[in-house]
Protein backbone atom coordinates (compact mmCIF):
# COMPACT_ATOMS: atom_id res chain seq x y z
CA UNK A 1 0.00 0.00 0.00
CA UNK A 2 2.70 2.49 0.91
CA UNK A 3 4.41 1.92 -2.48
CA UNK A 4 0.95 2.24 -3.94
CA UNK A 5 0.64 5.77 -2.49
CA UNK A 6 3.88 6.10 -3.37
CA UNK A 7 4.14 6.02 -7.09
CA UNK A 8 0.65 7.56 -6.94
CA UNK A 9 1.82 10.80 -5.81
CA UNK A 10 4.83 11.22 -7.05
CA UNK A 11 3.72 12.32 -10.47
CA UNK A 12 1.28 14.98 -8.29
CA UNK A 13 4.73 17.26 -6.88
CA UNK A 14 7.36 15.38 -6.94
CA UNK A 15 7.84 14.41 -11.03
CA UNK A 16 4.74 16.85 -12.14
CA UNK A 17 5.26 15.98 -15.22
CA UNK A 18 4.91 19.24 -17.47
CA UNK A 19 6.93 21.88 -14.93
CA UNK A 20 9.41 18.76 -13.36
CA UNK A 21 10.10 16.52 -15.73
CA UNK A 22 9.34 18.48 -18.71
CA UNK A 23 7.72 16.55 -20.75
CA UNK A 24 4.77 16.69 -23.11
CA UNK A 25 5.28 20.27 -24.34
CA UNK A 26 3.19 19.86 -27.21
CA UNK A 27 -0.27 20.33 -25.67
CA UNK A 28 1.12 22.34 -22.78
CA UNK A 29 1.74 24.97 -25.20
CA UNK A 30 -1.16 24.60 -27.96
CA UNK A 31 -4.14 24.01 -26.16
CA UNK A 32 -3.85 26.56 -22.80
CA UNK A 33 -5.24 29.33 -24.33
CA UNK A 34 -7.98 28.70 -21.44
CA UNK A 35 -8.65 27.00 -18.31
CA UNK A 36 -11.28 24.60 -19.92
CA UNK A 37 -9.41 23.66 -22.79
CA UNK A 38 -6.40 22.71 -20.15
CA UNK A 39 -8.42 20.75 -18.48
CA UNK A 40 -10.41 18.85 -21.00
CA UNK A 41 -6.88 18.07 -22.97
CA UNK A 42 -5.96 16.87 -18.76
CA UNK A 43 -9.03 14.41 -18.63
CA UNK A 44 -8.13 13.02 -22.08
CA UNK A 45 -4.27 12.13 -20.64
CA UNK A 46 -5.48 10.81 -17.70
CA UNK A 47 -7.91 8.97 -19.66
CA UNK A 48 -5.13 7.23 -22.22
CA UNK A 49 -2.12 7.26 -19.49
CA UNK A 50 -3.86 5.15 -17.20
CA UNK A 51 -5.21 2.51 -19.95
CA UNK A 52 -2.33 2.65 -21.79
CA UNK A 53 0.02 1.93 -18.72
CA UNK A 54 -2.50 -0.60 -17.74
CA UNK A 55 -2.45 -2.45 -21.12
CA UNK A 56 1.98 -2.45 -21.48
CA UNK A 57 1.98 -3.71 -18.05
CA UNK A 58 -0.06 -6.41 -18.88
CA UNK A 59 1.33 -6.85 -22.12
CA UNK A 60 4.87 -6.57 -20.65
CA UNK A 61 6.02 -10.56 -20.84
CA UNK A 62 4.41 -10.76 -24.30
CA UNK A 63 6.26 -7.72 -26.24
CA UNK A 64 9.69 -8.80 -27.53
CA UNK A 65 12.14 -5.93 -26.77
CA UNK A 66 13.03 -5.31 -30.15
CA UNK A 67 9.67 -3.56 -31.18
CA UNK A 68 8.51 -2.57 -28.14
CA UNK A 69 8.11 1.52 -29.10
CA UNK A 70 5.92 0.14 -32.03
CA UNK A 71 3.78 -1.53 -29.86
CA UNK A 72 3.64 1.05 -26.95
CA UNK A 73 2.72 3.58 -29.62
CA UNK A 74 0.43 0.68 -31.03
CA UNK A 75 -1.72 0.63 -27.42
CA UNK A 76 -1.66 4.57 -27.10
CA UNK A 77 -2.80 5.10 -30.72
CA UNK A 78 -5.99 2.59 -29.83
CA UNK A 79 -7.04 4.35 -26.74
CA UNK A 80 -6.61 7.72 -28.00
CA UNK A 81 -9.03 6.97 -30.97
CA UNK A 82 -11.41 5.57 -27.99
CA UNK A 83 -10.75 9.08 -26.59
CA UNK A 84 -11.47 10.78 -30.13
CA UNK A 85 -14.85 8.81 -30.49
CA UNK A 86 -15.77 9.65 -27.55
CA UNK A 87 -15.27 13.73 -27.23
CA UNK A 88 -17.06 13.30 -30.44
CA UNK A 89 -20.06 11.82 -28.77
CA UNK A 90 -20.08 14.01 -25.77
CA UNK A 91 -18.14 16.75 -25.69
CA UNK A 92 -18.13 17.61 -29.72
CA UNK A 93 -17.59 21.47 -28.71
CA UNK A 94 -14.34 20.64 -26.79
CA UNK A 95 -13.33 18.66 -29.22
CA UNK A 96 -13.66 21.30 -32.26
CA UNK A 97 -11.25 23.59 -29.89
CA UNK A 98 -8.71 21.15 -29.46
CA UNK A 99 -8.40 20.13 -32.68
CA UNK A 100 -5.17 18.26 -34.21
CA UNK A 101 -3.81 18.05 -30.39
CA UNK A 102 -6.19 14.86 -29.41
CA UNK A 103 -5.00 12.69 -32.33
CA UNK A 104 -1.42 14.14 -31.16
CA UNK A 105 -1.70 12.45 -27.69
CA UNK A 106 -0.53 9.34 -29.26
CA UNK A 107 2.84 10.92 -29.83
CA UNK A 108 3.15 12.72 -26.73
CA UNK A 109 6.28 11.98 -24.74
CA UNK A 110 4.81 11.12 -21.29
CA UNK A 111 2.54 8.01 -22.74
CA UNK A 112 5.33 6.50 -24.51
CA UNK A 113 7.75 7.78 -21.54
CA UNK A 114 6.10 6.29 -18.64
CA UNK A 115 5.43 2.99 -20.79
CA UNK A 116 8.94 2.83 -21.19
CA UNK A 117 10.29 3.69 -18.09
CA UNK A 118 7.59 2.49 -15.61
CA UNK A 119 4.98 0.07 -17.05
CA UNK A 120 7.00 -2.83 -18.86
CA UNK A 121 9.14 -2.89 -15.79
CA UNK A 122 6.65 -3.21 -12.71
CA UNK A 123 3.48 -4.95 -12.26
CA UNK A 124 0.51 -3.90 -13.53
CA UNK A 125 -1.27 -2.40 -9.95
CA UNK A 126 2.26 -0.21 -9.54
CA UNK A 127 1.98 0.94 -13.36
CA UNK A 128 -2.02 1.98 -12.98
CA UNK A 129 -1.07 4.16 -9.94
CA UNK A 130 1.86 5.94 -12.16
CA UNK A 131 -0.12 6.35 -14.63
CA UNK A 132 -2.92 7.99 -12.70
CA UNK A 133 -0.59 10.10 -10.32
CA UNK A 134 1.02 11.36 -13.43
CA UNK A 135 -2.14 12.37 -15.33
CA UNK A 136 -3.81 13.98 -12.96
CA UNK A 137 -0.55 15.88 -12.43
CA UNK A 138 -0.66 16.81 -15.94
CA UNK A 139 -4.62 17.85 -15.47
CA UNK A 140 -4.17 20.27 -13.37
CA UNK A 141 -1.02 21.46 -13.88
CA UNK A 142 -2.37 22.34 -17.60
CA UNK A 143 -5.64 23.51 -15.70
CA UNK A 144 -3.20 26.22 -13.89
CA UNK A 145 -1.61 27.03 -17.02
CA UNK A 146 -4.89 27.58 -18.97
CA UNK A 147 -6.60 29.79 -15.78
CA UNK A 148 -3.20 31.83 -16.03
CA UNK A 149 -3.08 32.40 -19.37
CA UNK A 150 -7.35 33.03 -19.92
CA UNK A 151 -6.93 35.47 -16.71
CA UNK A 152 -4.41 37.80 -18.04
CA UNK A 153 -5.65 37.02 -21.98
CA UNK A 154 -9.27 37.18 -21.82
CA UNK A 155 -9.80 38.45 -18.04
CA UNK A 156 -11.86 35.44 -17.35
CA UNK A 157 -11.43 32.27 -15.71
CA UNK A 158 -14.04 29.33 -16.93
CA UNK A 159 -15.85 31.77 -18.84
CA UNK A 160 -16.58 33.72 -15.79
CA UNK A 161 -16.34 37.24 -16.27
CA UNK A 162 -13.25 38.04 -13.66
CA UNK A 163 -12.67 41.88 -14.17
CA UNK A 164 -15.07 44.66 -15.12
CA UNK A 165 -14.86 47.16 -18.39
CA UNK A 166 -11.94 49.12 -17.42
CA UNK A 167 -9.72 45.64 -17.91
CA UNK A 168 -7.57 45.68 -21.40
CA UNK A 169 -7.14 42.21 -22.43
CA UNK A 170 -3.87 41.05 -22.31
CA UNK A 171 -3.39 39.16 -25.42
CA UNK A 172 -0.19 38.83 -25.43
CA UNK A 173 -0.92 35.95 -23.44
CA UNK A 174 -3.09 33.83 -25.03
CA UNK A 175 -0.70 34.03 -28.33
CA UNK A 176 1.54 31.90 -28.90
CA UNK A 177 5.10 33.61 -27.55
CA UNK A 178 2.94 34.60 -24.60
CA UNK A 179 2.56 30.39 -23.91
CA UNK A 180 6.49 30.30 -23.88
CA UNK A 181 7.29 33.06 -21.77
CA UNK A 182 4.15 31.66 -19.21
CA UNK A 183 5.93 28.71 -19.40
CA UNK A 184 9.02 29.49 -19.13
CA UNK A 185 7.82 31.83 -16.23
CA UNK A 186 6.66 28.64 -14.61
CA UNK A 187 9.13 26.70 -14.92
CA UNK A 188 11.72 29.38 -13.58
CA UNK A 189 9.18 29.70 -10.52
CA UNK A 190 9.70 25.60 -9.60
CA UNK A 191 13.17 26.18 -9.64
CA UNK A 192 13.61 28.92 -7.18
CA UNK A 193 10.32 26.75 -5.22
CA UNK A 194 12.49 23.91 -4.98
CA UNK A 195 15.98 25.90 -4.17
CA UNK A 196 13.62 27.40 -1.08
CA UNK A 197 12.57 24.72 -0.12
CA UNK A 198 15.93 22.73 -0.56
CA UNK A 199 17.88 25.96 2.03
CA UNK A 200 14.62 25.82 4.56
CA UNK A 201 16.10 22.55 5.08
CA UNK A 202 19.52 23.28 5.37
CA UNK A 203 20.26 21.68 1.70
CA UNK A 204 22.68 23.44 -1.02
CA UNK A 205 20.19 24.64 -3.68
CA UNK A 206 20.66 23.25 -7.13
CA UNK A 207 22.49 25.36 -9.68
CA UNK A 208 21.78 24.57 -13.34
CA UNK A 209 20.24 21.55 -14.65
CA UNK A 210 20.43 17.77 -13.39
CA UNK A 211 20.49 14.69 -15.20
CA UNK A 212 18.82 11.45 -13.87
CA UNK A 213 17.22 8.50 -15.27
CA UNK A 214 13.95 8.47 -14.07
CA UNK A 215 12.11 9.19 -17.47
CA UNK A 216 14.92 8.26 -19.86
CA UNK A 217 15.36 4.71 -20.50
CA UNK A 218 17.74 4.75 -23.36
CA UNK A 219 20.90 3.65 -21.59
CA UNK A 220 19.52 0.57 -20.30
CA UNK A 221 21.10 -1.78 -22.62
CA UNK A 222 19.37 -4.85 -21.83
CA UNK A 223 15.60 -3.85 -21.07
CA UNK A 224 13.48 -6.08 -18.56
CA UNK A 225 10.85 -7.50 -20.72
CA UNK B 1 24.43 50.97 -2.10
CA UNK B 2 26.70 52.14 -5.35
CA UNK B 3 29.52 50.36 -6.65
CA UNK B 4 32.35 52.78 -6.43
CA UNK B 5 32.83 54.32 -10.01
CA UNK B 6 36.70 54.59 -10.43
CA UNK B 7 37.86 52.15 -7.89
CA UNK B 8 40.94 54.61 -5.92
CA UNK B 9 43.38 51.96 -5.63
CA UNK B 10 43.41 48.80 -7.87
CA UNK B 11 46.05 45.92 -7.49
CA UNK B 12 45.64 43.76 -9.92
CA UNK B 13 46.90 42.10 -13.24
CA UNK B 14 48.51 43.37 -15.97
CA UNK B 15 47.22 44.96 -18.43
CA UNK B 16 47.11 48.18 -16.17
CA UNK B 17 46.46 50.98 -18.71
CA UNK B 18 43.08 51.46 -19.58
CA UNK B 19 41.53 53.59 -22.14
CA UNK B 20 38.68 55.17 -19.46
CA UNK B 21 35.90 53.97 -21.75
CA UNK B 22 33.03 53.01 -19.18
CA UNK B 23 29.28 51.22 -19.51
CA UNK B 24 28.17 53.85 -17.77
CA UNK B 25 30.12 56.60 -20.35
CA UNK B 26 28.69 54.65 -23.45
CA UNK B 27 25.37 54.52 -22.16
CA UNK B 28 25.47 58.46 -21.05
CA UNK B 29 26.69 59.27 -24.78
CA UNK B 30 24.00 57.61 -26.25
CA UNK B 31 21.24 59.14 -24.01
CA UNK B 32 23.08 62.65 -25.42
CA UNK B 33 22.97 61.37 -28.62
CA UNK B 34 19.00 60.85 -27.71
CA UNK B 35 18.35 64.44 -26.69
CA UNK B 36 17.73 66.18 -29.85
CA UNK B 37 14.96 64.03 -30.81
CA UNK B 38 13.46 64.12 -27.41
CA UNK B 39 13.34 67.91 -27.49
CA UNK B 40 11.72 67.54 -31.01
CA UNK B 41 9.43 64.86 -29.84
CA UNK B 42 8.61 67.46 -26.71
CA UNK B 43 7.80 70.39 -29.09
CA UNK B 44 5.58 68.46 -31.54
CA UNK B 45 3.87 66.45 -29.22
CA UNK B 46 4.00 68.62 -26.23
CA UNK B 47 3.28 67.26 -22.47
CA UNK B 48 2.33 63.83 -23.56
CA UNK B 49 5.24 62.64 -24.94
CA UNK B 50 7.32 64.02 -21.95
CA UNK B 51 5.24 61.58 -19.64
CA UNK B 52 5.63 58.73 -21.80
CA UNK B 53 9.47 59.00 -21.56
CA UNK B 54 9.11 60.13 -17.97
CA UNK B 55 7.10 57.18 -17.24
CA UNK B 56 9.33 54.77 -18.97
CA UNK B 57 11.94 55.67 -18.13
CA UNK B 58 10.95 55.50 -14.05
CA UNK B 59 9.69 52.28 -14.65
CA UNK B 60 12.54 50.83 -16.79
CA UNK B 61 14.88 51.85 -13.52
CA UNK B 62 12.48 50.21 -10.78
CA UNK B 63 11.80 46.93 -12.75
CA UNK B 64 16.19 46.73 -13.12
CA UNK B 65 16.31 47.59 -9.25
CA UNK B 66 13.93 44.92 -8.29
CA UNK B 67 15.30 42.38 -11.17
CA UNK B 68 18.66 43.14 -9.41
CA UNK B 69 17.05 42.39 -6.21
CA UNK B 70 15.54 39.44 -6.62
CA UNK B 71 18.47 37.83 -8.77
CA UNK B 72 20.71 38.83 -5.39
CA UNK B 73 22.96 41.01 -7.61
CA UNK B 74 24.56 44.18 -6.97
CA UNK B 75 22.16 46.92 -8.41
CA UNK B 76 23.28 47.87 -11.75
CA UNK B 77 20.93 51.07 -11.97
CA UNK B 78 23.90 53.44 -12.04
CA UNK B 79 25.35 52.15 -15.40
CA UNK B 80 22.15 53.88 -16.88
CA UNK B 81 21.45 51.09 -19.78
CA UNK B 82 18.03 50.54 -17.93
CA UNK B 83 17.66 54.49 -18.77
CA UNK B 84 18.34 54.11 -21.84
CA UNK B 85 16.13 51.31 -22.56
CA UNK B 86 12.95 53.21 -21.25
CA UNK B 87 14.41 55.84 -23.38
CA UNK B 88 14.56 53.46 -26.28
CA UNK B 89 11.16 51.98 -25.51
CA UNK B 90 9.01 55.34 -25.33
CA UNK B 91 10.54 56.80 -28.40
CA UNK B 92 8.62 53.53 -30.50
CA UNK B 93 5.62 54.46 -28.88
CA UNK B 94 2.90 56.91 -30.01
CA UNK B 95 2.96 60.02 -27.95
CA UNK B 96 -0.82 59.10 -26.86
CA UNK B 97 -0.11 56.16 -25.28
CA UNK B 98 -1.81 54.93 -22.29
CA UNK B 99 -0.08 54.60 -18.71
CA UNK B 100 -1.07 50.95 -18.43
CA UNK B 101 0.94 50.20 -21.77
CA UNK B 102 3.79 52.03 -20.93
CA UNK B 103 4.12 50.31 -17.37
CA UNK B 104 3.47 47.01 -18.61
CA UNK B 105 5.39 47.63 -21.88
CA UNK B 106 8.92 49.02 -20.08
CA UNK B 107 8.87 46.76 -17.52
CA UNK B 108 8.47 43.84 -19.94
CA UNK B 109 11.42 45.35 -21.84
CA UNK B 110 13.76 45.39 -18.76
CA UNK B 111 11.99 41.75 -16.79
CA UNK B 112 11.44 39.89 -20.37
CA UNK B 113 14.28 41.50 -22.98
CA UNK B 114 17.13 41.45 -20.12
CA UNK B 115 17.07 40.51 -16.47
CA UNK B 116 16.00 36.98 -17.68
CA UNK B 117 19.06 36.44 -20.05
CA UNK B 118 21.16 37.12 -17.64
CA UNK B 119 21.48 41.30 -17.61
CA UNK B 120 23.76 43.28 -19.34
CA UNK B 121 25.39 42.23 -22.05
CA UNK B 122 23.94 38.84 -22.63
CA UNK B 123 20.67 39.75 -24.29
CA UNK B 124 20.30 37.96 -27.61
CA UNK B 125 17.12 40.50 -28.81
CA UNK B 126 17.42 44.52 -28.46
CA UNK B 127 15.33 44.85 -24.88
CA UNK B 128 13.40 48.10 -25.84
CA UNK B 129 11.97 45.91 -28.89
CA UNK B 130 10.92 42.99 -26.59
CA UNK B 131 9.00 45.30 -24.73
CA UNK B 132 7.71 47.11 -27.76
CA UNK B 133 6.17 43.62 -29.79
CA UNK B 134 4.62 42.86 -26.08
CA UNK B 135 2.61 45.73 -26.80
CA UNK B 136 2.00 45.79 -30.24
CA UNK B 137 1.07 41.81 -30.46
CA UNK B 138 -1.50 42.85 -27.11
CA UNK B 139 -2.58 46.16 -27.76
CA UNK B 140 -3.23 47.01 -31.46
CA UNK B 141 -5.31 50.05 -30.88
CA UNK B 142 -3.33 51.50 -28.83
CA UNK B 143 -0.09 51.26 -30.46
CA UNK B 144 -2.01 52.95 -33.51
CA UNK B 145 -0.90 56.27 -33.73
CA UNK B 146 -3.92 56.94 -36.88
CA UNK B 147 -6.82 56.03 -34.23
CA UNK B 148 -5.30 57.11 -30.50
CA UNK B 149 -4.29 60.79 -31.89
CA UNK B 150 -7.11 62.20 -34.09
CA UNK B 151 -6.98 65.75 -32.86
CA UNK B 152 -3.59 66.39 -35.06
CA UNK B 153 -2.95 67.58 -38.56
CA UNK B 154 0.20 65.51 -39.11
CA UNK B 155 -0.16 62.73 -41.53
CA UNK B 156 1.01 59.18 -40.80
CA UNK B 157 2.79 58.02 -44.09
CA UNK B 158 2.87 54.21 -43.34
CA UNK B 159 -0.57 53.51 -42.43
CA UNK B 160 -1.77 55.74 -45.82
CA UNK B 161 0.40 53.74 -47.57
CA UNK B 162 -0.82 50.29 -46.38
CA UNK B 163 -4.48 51.33 -46.90
CA UNK B 164 -4.76 54.03 -49.47
CA UNK B 165 -1.92 53.33 -51.66
CA UNK B 166 0.94 54.93 -53.37
CA UNK B 167 -1.21 57.87 -54.50
CA UNK B 168 -2.08 59.00 -50.99
CA UNK B 169 1.65 59.40 -50.02
CA UNK B 170 2.61 60.59 -53.81
CA UNK B 171 2.31 64.54 -51.95
CA UNK B 172 4.16 64.48 -48.96
CA UNK B 173 7.04 66.77 -48.77
CA UNK B 174 9.60 64.61 -48.35
CA UNK B 175 11.52 67.70 -46.58
CA UNK B 176 8.47 67.93 -43.82
CA UNK B 177 8.81 64.40 -43.33
CA UNK B 178 12.52 64.76 -42.80
CA UNK B 179 12.00 67.41 -40.27
CA UNK B 180 10.02 64.87 -38.61
CA UNK B 181 6.28 66.44 -39.26
CA UNK B 182 4.95 62.84 -39.32
CA UNK B 183 3.01 60.76 -36.87
CA UNK B 184 4.71 57.36 -35.81
CA UNK B 185 6.96 56.66 -32.48
CA UNK B 186 7.09 60.02 -30.65
CA UNK B 187 10.65 59.90 -30.95
CA UNK B 188 10.93 57.63 -33.48
CA UNK B 189 10.22 59.91 -36.17
CA UNK B 190 12.49 62.80 -35.80
CA UNK B 191 14.89 61.81 -39.05
CA UNK B 192 17.15 65.07 -38.87
CA UNK B 193 17.33 65.44 -35.15
CA UNK B 194 18.13 61.29 -35.08
CA UNK B 195 20.59 61.51 -37.62
CA UNK B 196 22.44 64.38 -36.06
CA UNK B 197 22.59 61.79 -33.01
CA UNK B 198 23.65 59.29 -35.07
CA UNK B 199 26.77 60.74 -36.08
CA UNK B 200 27.34 61.87 -32.19
CA UNK B 201 27.78 58.90 -32.18
CA UNK B 202 29.36 57.71 -34.61
CA UNK B 203 32.13 60.38 -34.33
CA UNK B 204 32.35 59.74 -30.86
CA UNK B 205 32.87 55.31 -32.36
CA UNK B 206 30.21 54.25 -30.04
CA UNK B 207 28.62 52.43 -32.66
CA UNK B 208 30.36 51.16 -36.06
CA UNK B 209 29.41 52.76 -39.42
CA UNK B 210 28.38 49.21 -41.00
CA UNK B 211 25.68 48.49 -39.08
CA UNK B 212 23.12 51.82 -40.21
CA UNK B 213 25.23 52.02 -43.81
CA UNK B 214 24.16 48.19 -44.33
CA UNK B 215 20.56 48.77 -42.79
CA UNK B 216 20.20 51.82 -44.94
CA UNK B 217 21.61 50.21 -48.32
CA UNK B 218 19.74 47.26 -47.65
CA UNK B 219 16.62 49.46 -47.00
CA UNK B 220 17.14 51.79 -50.17
CA UNK B 221 17.73 49.07 -52.32
CA UNK B 222 15.48 46.63 -51.63
CA UNK B 223 12.78 49.43 -51.68
CA UNK B 224 14.39 50.74 -55.17
CA UNK B 225 14.17 46.61 -56.85
CA UNK B 226 10.20 47.13 -55.58
CA UNK B 227 9.53 49.91 -57.13
CA UNK B 228 11.23 48.67 -60.53
CA UNK B 229 8.91 45.64 -60.74
CA UNK B 230 5.64 47.87 -60.08
CA UNK B 231 6.03 51.41 -59.70
CA UNK B 232 2.34 52.35 -58.83
CA UNK B 233 2.04 49.90 -56.38
CA UNK B 234 5.15 50.39 -54.09
CA UNK B 235 6.51 53.65 -52.95
CA UNK B 236 10.28 55.23 -53.13
CA UNK B 237 12.54 53.91 -51.69
CA UNK B 238 13.70 57.72 -49.87
CA UNK B 239 9.95 57.46 -48.73
CA UNK B 240 10.38 54.33 -46.97
CA UNK B 241 13.75 55.61 -45.40
CA UNK B 242 12.16 58.71 -44.35
CA UNK B 243 8.83 57.31 -42.47
CA UNK B 244 8.24 54.96 -39.64
CA UNK B 245 11.70 54.42 -37.31
CA UNK B 246 13.77 53.50 -39.69
CA UNK B 247 16.45 55.77 -39.07
CA UNK B 248 15.90 55.37 -35.36
CA UNK B 249 16.29 51.51 -36.17
CA UNK B 250 19.64 51.57 -37.96
CA UNK B 251 21.50 53.97 -35.66
CA UNK B 252 19.74 53.05 -32.30
CA UNK B 253 18.58 49.95 -32.31
CA UNK B 254 20.16 48.03 -34.84
CA UNK B 255 23.72 48.76 -33.11
CA UNK B 256 22.48 47.37 -29.58
CA UNK B 257 25.89 45.91 -28.54
CA UNK B 258 25.14 42.64 -26.92
CA UNK B 259 22.28 41.92 -29.83
CA UNK B 260 24.44 42.59 -33.04
CA UNK B 261 27.33 40.46 -33.92
CA UNK B 262 31.18 41.73 -34.13
CA UNK B 263 32.65 41.91 -36.73
CA UNK B 264 33.10 43.67 -40.17
CA UNK B 265 31.36 41.23 -42.27
CA UNK B 266 28.87 39.79 -39.75
CA UNK B 267 27.99 43.51 -39.08
CA UNK B 268 27.01 44.26 -42.81
CA UNK B 269 25.34 41.27 -43.00
CA UNK B 270 23.00 41.70 -40.10
CA UNK B 271 22.88 45.04 -41.11
CA UNK B 272 21.78 44.32 -45.19
CA UNK B 273 19.49 41.45 -43.44
CA UNK B 274 17.42 43.81 -41.28
CA UNK B 275 17.11 46.69 -43.98
CA UNK B 276 15.67 43.75 -46.52
CA UNK B 277 13.29 42.72 -43.87
CA UNK B 278 11.87 46.18 -43.58
CA UNK B 279 10.48 46.60 -46.97
CA UNK B 280 9.48 43.04 -47.08
CA UNK B 281 7.23 43.32 -43.99
CA UNK B 282 6.24 46.71 -45.28
CA UNK B 283 5.10 45.42 -48.41
CA UNK B 284 3.44 42.20 -47.63
CA UNK B 285 2.59 42.13 -43.59
CA UNK B 286 -0.08 43.77 -41.85
CA UNK B 287 1.86 45.75 -39.79
CA UNK B 288 2.71 49.30 -41.42
CA UNK B 289 5.96 49.49 -39.93
CA UNK B 290 8.41 46.54 -39.91
CA UNK B 291 11.29 48.00 -38.13
CA UNK B 292 11.08 46.49 -34.83
CA UNK B 293 10.62 43.13 -36.02
CA UNK B 294 13.25 42.79 -38.65
CA UNK B 295 15.72 43.89 -36.13
CA UNK B 296 14.09 41.13 -34.06
CA UNK B 297 14.66 38.94 -36.87
CA UNK B 298 17.96 40.00 -38.05
CA UNK B 299 18.59 39.93 -33.60
CA UNK B 300 18.54 36.37 -34.28
CA UNK B 301 20.73 35.82 -36.72
CA UNK B 302 23.58 37.11 -34.55
CA UNK B 303 24.89 34.16 -33.07
CA UNK B 304 24.97 32.45 -36.41
CA UNK B 305 26.28 35.54 -38.02
CA UNK B 306 29.31 35.47 -34.93
CA UNK B 307 31.12 32.53 -36.60
CA UNK B 308 32.29 34.26 -39.12
CA UNK B 309 35.80 35.39 -37.61
CA UNK B 310 38.73 37.27 -38.51
CA UNK B 311 41.57 35.76 -39.49
CA UNK B 312 43.80 35.34 -36.20
CA UNK B 313 47.23 37.42 -36.46
CA UNK B 314 49.65 34.71 -37.47
CA UNK B 315 47.04 32.60 -39.91
CA UNK B 316 46.07 31.46 -42.38
CA UNK B 317 43.74 29.64 -40.17
CA UNK B 318 40.69 27.91 -41.06
CA UNK B 319 37.73 25.80 -40.06
CA UNK B 320 39.04 23.31 -42.14
CA UNK B 321 42.18 23.27 -40.70
CA UNK B 322 41.02 22.79 -37.50
CA UNK B 323 39.07 19.54 -38.26
CA UNK B 324 42.67 18.64 -39.77
CA UNK B 325 44.36 19.24 -36.27
CA UNK B 326 41.61 17.73 -34.44
CA UNK B 327 41.91 14.28 -36.47
CA UNK B 328 46.15 14.51 -36.06
CA UNK B 329 45.55 14.84 -32.61
CA UNK B 330 43.50 11.85 -32.38
CA UNK B 331 45.81 10.01 -34.40
CA UNK B 332 48.85 10.79 -32.11
CA UNK B 333 47.23 10.76 -28.96
CA UNK B 334 45.08 8.05 -29.19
Amino acid sequence: MNRLWKEFSKGLWKDLPPFKIVLGLCPVLAVTKTAYNGLGMGLAVIFVLTLSNLLVSLLRKAIPAKVRIACFIVVAASLVVCVELLMQAYAYPLYLQLGIFVPLIVVNCIILGRAEAFASKNPTHLAVADGLGMGIGFALSLTFLGSVREMFGYGTWFGMELAGDWYEPFAFMIEAPGAFVCLGLVLAGMNALTNWQRRTRGLEAIEGPIHDCKTCGLCATKPRI
Amino acid sequence: MLRPQRPILTVSMAPHVHCGRTIKGHMGETIIALMPAMVMAAMVFGMDAVRVMALSCAVAVTTEALCNRLAGRDPAVDDLHALLTGLLFACLLPASAPWWLVTVGSASSIGLGKAIFGGLGATPLCPPLVGWAVCRISWPKAMDTNTTMLGTTLPDPLQQLKFFGTDAVASLDPMALFTGHQLGGLGAVHIAALLAGGVFLLIRRHIAWEVPVAFIAGLLCTAWIYQLLDPAAHAAPLLHLLTGSAVFGAFFLATDPASSPIGRIPSLIYGLMAGVMVIIIRVYSIYPDGVPFAILLANLFTPLLDRIRPRPFGGPYTLTQEKEDQATCVKHCG
